[in-house]
């Protein structure tokens, strides 16, 4: 990546949040839109900071619940997405079992878990996993299932044995279609958090705390929050993108890094 | 078997469903001879390939390689497609030391060896590159110096060129001809071009389909080393004719 690539990369995205912004400030300025309605962006980013103290505790609960959940799910997925590529016949036993799983309302599923697994981090971790498997099954299936053939086949001639052939080439091999099942994952956590704590918050949480705010007409509360989750889940986004940038340098690079001193890397122009 | 020959084939044959793949083969290859196959497909070559590398398992006949039995066996040839079949993860050096990877870890021994070879051949300054930052000569570079990496002393090549524009194509073979006189290995060679089989051979072996079976074998006496003007010498244009006479006699021309 060029540095004039690197800057529109980073500014791009900050340019368009900004723009967006502004539009919601014009419409709600020039719009004499009630403040009951709609805040404008800055009251509602201060809701948030003027009671962070509050805000804290239950942003942390989110993202431990997301992180959680996000990484049983992903290791269960890929574990899955192994297991039915290795073995054939799961295709056929546990493919229906996955797509009846995502057929299931996932709003649906909080009271049956509120009963099995009480009203703590439990039932959230299990909806986010639920959520984030899914897609990293299909995608590393996807990607074991595309595996070059004839590469296999050379590694055969070559004498290595079936596990050394998956370590050494078919892990490798699928794991740009892991990242893009782990990144469509990240995108949904946060919303899989944030519907656990909903059906399945006793005390408090972050989703029970937006939904007083609405109670008492806090529009400002109300927006603020929502804007506070959507931040966890794009910071999560972005640690993911981030973890996919630093494992496939290959694909972003012409030569590997070498550490030791006097060399050089090359940057590609894409 | 005679002292020259590193692999012996008897008796070797294949039957796929009701098709004679290969009909029973007897085979010499003489230690360090340069070997061309050709044929139009569904000729066997490509069932030879497979059962030489082990892949699959003829119905008859026995194999001697280096003095082992290999019938059904694997790990004991080099191996090498008209695809490179590199893999994007890995730099030159780990494309070229894939096969010592894949039968454990790659020691610095096979790391050193690796080096040697690239930076002898041309790639040296490339050794840390991704294979995508290659040309595809480049690419069959590597891939031919994975292949000479498994320090096996038997080479199947099933149409390495295949893929590469005629000028690429005549500088690859060339090269091959340097590492295959350097490095002293035995090799059989697929292809589906007259010109290069017999530009490249010591003996060309003709094959013919249905059923599957060696029609012609052909000592190829030509000077080496081989350049242009071997390509355009009367004895060339000899063999070359005769290697294509049988191949359009064999298809009913």
């Amino acid at each position: 990546m060029t540095k004039k690539k690197l800057l529109l990369n980073i500014f791009g995205p900050i340019l368009s949040v900004v723009v967006l912004l502004g539009l919601w400030q014009a419409i709600v300025v020039w719009g004499n839109v009630a403040p009951y309605i709609a805040p404008k962006p800055w009251d509602a980013i201060r809701a948030v900071t003027s009671n962070w103290s509050t805000l804290a505790p239950l942003t942390w609960w989110t993202i431990k619940e997301t992180i959680y959940g996000y990484l049983v799910g992903a290791f269960l997925g890929a574990f899955l997405g192994v297991v039915l590529n290795k073995i054939p016949l799961m295709q056929r036993v546990l493919y229906p079992l996955l797509i009846l799983t995502q057929a299931i309302p996932i709003i649906a599923l909080a009271p049956p878990l509120v009963m099995i697994l009480g009203f703590g981090v439990m039932p959230k971790v299990v909806i986010v996993a639920w959520i984030v498997f899914f897609p990293v099954t299909v995608s590393v299936l996807d990607g074991l299932n595309h595996v070059d053939k004839d590469l296999m086949t050379l590694a055969k001639v070559f004498g290595a044995n079936s596990m050394r052939r998956f370590v050494v080439l078919e892990m490798p091999a699928a794991i740009t279609q892991l990242f893009s099942g782990l990144k469509i994952g990240a995108t949904y956590a946060v919303t899989g958090a944030i519907i656990g704590e909903l059906a399945a918050s006793s005390g408090s949480s972050l989703a029970l705390y937006q939904r007083s705010a609405s109670g008492s007409l806090d529009a400002a509360g109300v927006y603020g929050t929502t804007l506070l989750m959507t931040a966890i889940g794009i910071i999560w986004f972005l640690l993911v993108v981030g973890a996919e940038y630093l494992a496939t340098p290959w694909q972003r690079r012409s030569t590997a890094r070498q550490w030791r001193r006097g060399a050089k890397p090359v940057l590609t122009n894409n | 078997m005679s002292s020259s020959s590193i692999l012996e084939l008897r008796g070797i044959s294949k039957t796929f469903a009701s098709t004679t793949a290969l009909s029973p083969l007897d085979l010499d290859i003489e230690r360090g001879s340069f070997v061309s196959i050709v044929g139009p497909s569904g000729c066997g070559k490509s069932t030879l390939f497979n059962i030489l590398s082990g892949l699959i398992q003829p119905d008859n006949g026995s194999i001697s390689l280096e003095d082992q039995n290999v019938i059904g066996a694997t790990g004991h040839v080099g191996y090498m497609l008209q695809k490179d079949l590199l893999v994007p993860w890995r730099t030159v050096l780990g494309n070229i030391t894939l096969g010592a990877r894949l039968k454990g870890k790659v020691g610095p021994e096979d790391k050193e060896q690796a080096m040697g070879f690239a930076q002898k051949y041309g790639l040296g300054e490339f050794l840390h590159h991704y294979p995508s930052a290659l040309s595809g000569g480049m690419r069959q570079r590597v891939a031919l110096m994975r292949t000479l990496a498994t320090n096996h002393q038997l080479l199947l090549l099933d149409e390495p060129f295949g893929a590469l524009d005629a000028q690429t194509r005549f500088e690859m073979q060339q090269w091959l001809l340097q590492v295959w006189r350097d490095t002293q290995r035995t090799v059989l060679f697929i292809t589906h071009d007259v010109d290069e089989a017999v530009f490249l051979s010591d003996r060309v072996l003709v094959m013919s389909p249905r059923p599957g079976r060696v029609v012609d074998d052909l000592r190829v006496d030509l000077p080496r080393p081989r350049t242009l003007d071997t390509l355009v010498s009367p004895a060339f244009t000899d063999l070359k004719s005769r290697v294509l006479h049988q191949l359009h006699r064999e298809r009913g021309a």
